[in-house]
């Protein structure tokens, strides 16, 4: 499990989910443009320590916004330090659905079945796409104009679900292009 | 030529270098253009090879090339290929003839020893002595040269790329920056201009073939994938030629010649390829087996119809390549073309062929990298730079966890510099070591990938399993070098281990590497230790008098009294001893005063630094700011004309 520092904070970005990724970028290449190695080449080692530091933090903050399902963990931090990331109990009735699919996706394999395998491919990427959407929503719910406490704790609730549901679709559409380069 | 007058106090020029396998090239900047120095060799490039004579000396290039036909256990070619490499690694029976040195200890085992017979070096060793001599020549022409870019191939991990360093700092080099050889490519044809593109880097050298995709999007360059052959280059067209020259010649047989008249053979190839590149024919007079003389005509396309094979081979290594990155021979946004066996007419043909479109080839293919290595220099040693290069880790770096897979804690292309902590729990009860293996690779086995560090974290406190919390930190600075750091979290007791890689050498190791190169004894060891105490003390109060007259107001009441005290007794031992007569006390003395005037200046080099991030967070804001401003201006006026316009 990685562990890092709050990355909004770092990069000087307001927590939220919906972050344009243009934005992300530009803001990380202004702020290694400060504290570039590169651009505190002639000065003193204590100077060079502290600029390699933090473009190391930027970086490392960079990489963890891009990413929805590492920006889904750092905000439920920022958002809810201290609640433990696996609080959530794991969903049974998402389980059994993606054992069913795992078992189409076998199929398929089996039978060399290329088109089906295309069609399992395309509702795992609109499924992502899907969960990305309520992810934006609850955060946004929880983020948003003082909600009450039961309002916010059943936004965070929901939230969890949808990464331990984001990461299954992931880890299963990962299976299917393993499998489809085996084609 | 125009020649630079001798300034004494003129600042001591960056370079940029091109460690090659086969040559070897050393660049600066000159009035904004990249020029190449004159090597001893008299021209640009210098031949990668060292000769280890006898009597302890040491001969590179040219002189070095003659040897290897007279004595070729003490004639170190291609030493790049064996960068980084250990005793025992499967490669090395694949790289060549040399006999190496059984290791005297395990830590002697993580760097292969060549056998010279009586003595033995390493290819770190070797690279120190073209980097040395490079800088010799350079230094005759630049007088003051300073620190150095040094390009490596794209698909160098940590130990080739911490054996690279190792070079240069054995040489005295300081290394201001290593940079994949493509990225120099593409920055010496001004490519991190534009805002986005994907390029190809078609690298034919004398040896080796490398075909690398780039990405680049606003000032980023992302290695999308890498290939190529290590066993293929122009020397493969000469062996081609010179094939059907010992033919004509009443060889039937070629391989089994007598060596002097394959070489013949080779060097009149060699000559008959460059003549080629600008004749639709040639004739080579040669020697007839037996006695006699004969005249020999080949044709252009003769010699193209030999090498096309070749060609061949490097079309299916950049397919391949392409295939890895996803993309198609259209999606392309250039080619570059570097090597010198890129100047053959038919190669440039087949690469223009191979991805639809003409390659870049106005910057001479062999000094292009060396070029783009100088004009990044030049751009570090600057403050106010334009562009700023930000490089990707080439493979990814993980941890081995129980079973063997690889935990990824830093996926390849992420940019650098970066750090990144992953915990760990103890597995046992009363667990008070733990065994740590940090890999670099794209596989999912630790054994499959490249082992960079396996060490012990001991003194964990007796607790039940899974209640003693480690963490590892894995740092990767900007010339994707990576340090590993290890602590203990649960008793609050912090342990810290700071690990080396398992490969490579130590400071000590170094430090003695360098003190047996110096044949004038101790003296002028010592001297050398005055001189660069010298230079890194004033290069610290230079920085410490900027950085005072910047942002004195972020210095703590404490700071205000120590840090000028540190200064004054810091300059006080310069000037003290110009010419001391124990160079290497006083330079110790230097070196523990910098020490102390660095460690007073830590806490306010941190605030500083606070200062530039928040300047560069409200130069983002005020800017954004001013743009959606200067948007919402330009709608506004345009609908003021509109109404004016339409105003009776």
């Amino acid at each position: 499990m990685v562990r890092m520092a709050n990355p909004f904070e770092t990069l000087g970005l307001a927590p939220s989910f919906a972050i344009d990724p243009t934005r992300l970028e530009q803001r990380q290449r202004e702020l290694n443009r400060a504290v570039h190695p590169d651009r505190h080449a002639g000065k003193s080692s204590a100077e060079r320590r502290q600029a390699l530091s933090r473009a190391m933090d930027i970086n490392l903050a960079y990489r963890t916004l891009r990413d929805p399902a590492s920006r889904a963990v750092a905000l439920l931090e920022t958002i809810d330090a201290g609640a433990s990331e696996e609080a959530a109990s794991s969903d049974l009735s998402l389980l059994g659905e993606m054992l069913e699919q795992r078992e189409r996706l076998e199929e398929s394999r089996r039978e060399r079945d290329l088109n089906r395998l295309h069609e399992l491919a395309a509702g795992m990427a609109a499924r992502e796409q899907r969960v990305l959407g309520d992810l934006e929503r609850a955060f946004a719910g929880v983020l948003g104009a003082a909600p009450d406490a039961v309002e916010r704790a059943l936004g965070l609730q929901e939230a969890r679900r949808l990464l331990s549901e984001l990461r299954y679709v992931r880890r299963f559409s990962e299976e299917v292009s393993a499998i489809e380069d085996e084609f | 030529m125009l020649l630079d007058i001798f300034d004494p106090k003129a600042p001591p020029r960056p370079v940029g270098i091109d460690l090659g396998t086969t040559h070897s090239v050393l660049a600066y900047v000159r009035d904004g253009r990249p020029a190449a120095v004159t090597t001893c060799d008299g021209g640009p490039l210098l031949p990668s090879v060292v000769h280890f004579a006898d009597h302890g000396q040491v001969i590179v290039g040219k002189s070095a090339q003659s040897y290897l036909e007279r004595e070729p256990e003490r004639t170190i070619a291609s030493a790049k290929r064996f960068m980084g490499r250990g005793w025992g690694d499967p490669q090395l029976a694949a790289l060549g003839t040399y006999r190496f040195l059984p290791p005297r200890s395990e830590a002697d085992a993580k760097v292969v020893h060549f056998d010279l017979g009586g003595a033995s070096t390493t290819a770190v060793e070797v690279s120190a002595e073209i980097l040395r001599s490079l800088v010799r020549s350079a230094g005759e022409q630049l007088r003051s040269v300073g620190g150095a870019v040094i390009t490596v191939p794209a698909y160098f991990d940590d130990a080739q790329r911490q054996a690279t360093r190792d070079a240069a700092r054995l040489a005295g080099i300081e290394v201001l920056r290593l940079i994949n050889e493509p990225t120099a490519a593409a920055l010496a044809y001004g490519l991190e201009s534009k805002t986005e593109g994907t390029f190809a880097v078609y690298d034919l050298g004398g040896g080796t073939f490398d075909i690398t995709l780039l990405h680049l999007e606003d000032g980023v360059f992302q290695v999308k994938s890498t290939g190529g052959d290590s066993a293929l280059g122009g020397d493969d067209m000469d062996r081609a030629l010179a094939e059907r020259l010992l033919r004509a010649m009443g060889f039937d047989a070629p391989e089994s010649a007598p060596r002097p008249v394959i070489a013949l053979a080779l060097g009149s190839a060699r000559d008959a390829k460059h003549r080629l590149t600008e004749s639709e024919s040639v004739s080579i007079e040669l020697p007839r087996r037996g006695g006699g003389e004969l005249t020999l005509t080949v044709e252009r396309s003769e010699f193209e119809s030999w090498i096309a094979p070749l060609l061949e081979r490097t079309g299916k290594a950049a397919r391949r390549a392409l295939r890895d990155a996803k993309l198609a021979a259209a999606d392309l946004d250039g080619v570059i073309l570097v090597g010198g066996a890129t100047r053959v007419p038919s190669v440039r043909r087949y690469v223009a062929e191979l991805f639809a479109r003409e390659p870049l080839a106005d910057i001479d293919p062999d000094l292009v990298v060396a070029y783009g290595a100088a004009l990044q220099a030049d751009q570090i040693g600057r403050d106010t730079a334009e562009t700023l290069l930000l490089d990707v880790l080439p493979l990814s770096l993980g941890i081995e966890t129980m079973g063997g897979a690889v935990d990824r804690i830093l996926p390849r292309n992420t940019t650098i510099p970066v750090g990144a902590k992953a915990t760990f729990t103890t597995y046992a009860d009363n667990q008070t070591g733990f065994e740590l293996h940090i890999v670099q690779g794209e596989r999912e086995l630790a054994r499959d990938c490249r082992s960079l560090a396996r060490f012990t974290l001991k003194g964990i406190p007796p607790l039940p399993a899974g209640q003693a919390r480690l963490e590892v930190s894995l740092n990767v600075d900007e010339n994707s070098l990576l340090q590993v750091h290890a602590r203990e979290l649960s008793t609050g007791l912090e342990q810290s281990v700071e690990v080396k890689p398992s490969y490579g050498l130590t400071d000590e190791q170094v430090e003695q590497m360098l003190e047996d190169a110096l044949d004038h004894g101790e003296e002028d060891f010592e001297r050398r230790r005055w001189a660069e105490a010298q230079v890194e003390a004033s290069r610290l109060l230079l920085a410490t008098d900027k950085a005072l007259a910047a942002d004195a107001d972020l210095l703590d009441a404490r700071e205000r009294q120590e840090i000028p005290e540190h200064v004054a007794r810091l300059r006080s031992a310069l000037d003290a001893g110009a010419e001391p007569r124990t160079p290497g006390a006083q330079a110790s003395r230097v070196q523990a005063l910098s020490q102390a005037l660095d460690d007073a200046t830590h806490a306010w080099a941190g605030r500083r630094m606070d200062r530039a991030f928040a300047g560069a967070l409200a130069g983002r804001d005020l800017r954004s700011v001013a743009d959606s401003v200067e948007h919402a201006r330009g709608v506004d006026s345009h609908l003021a004309e509109h109404q004016k316009g339409s105003a009776p």
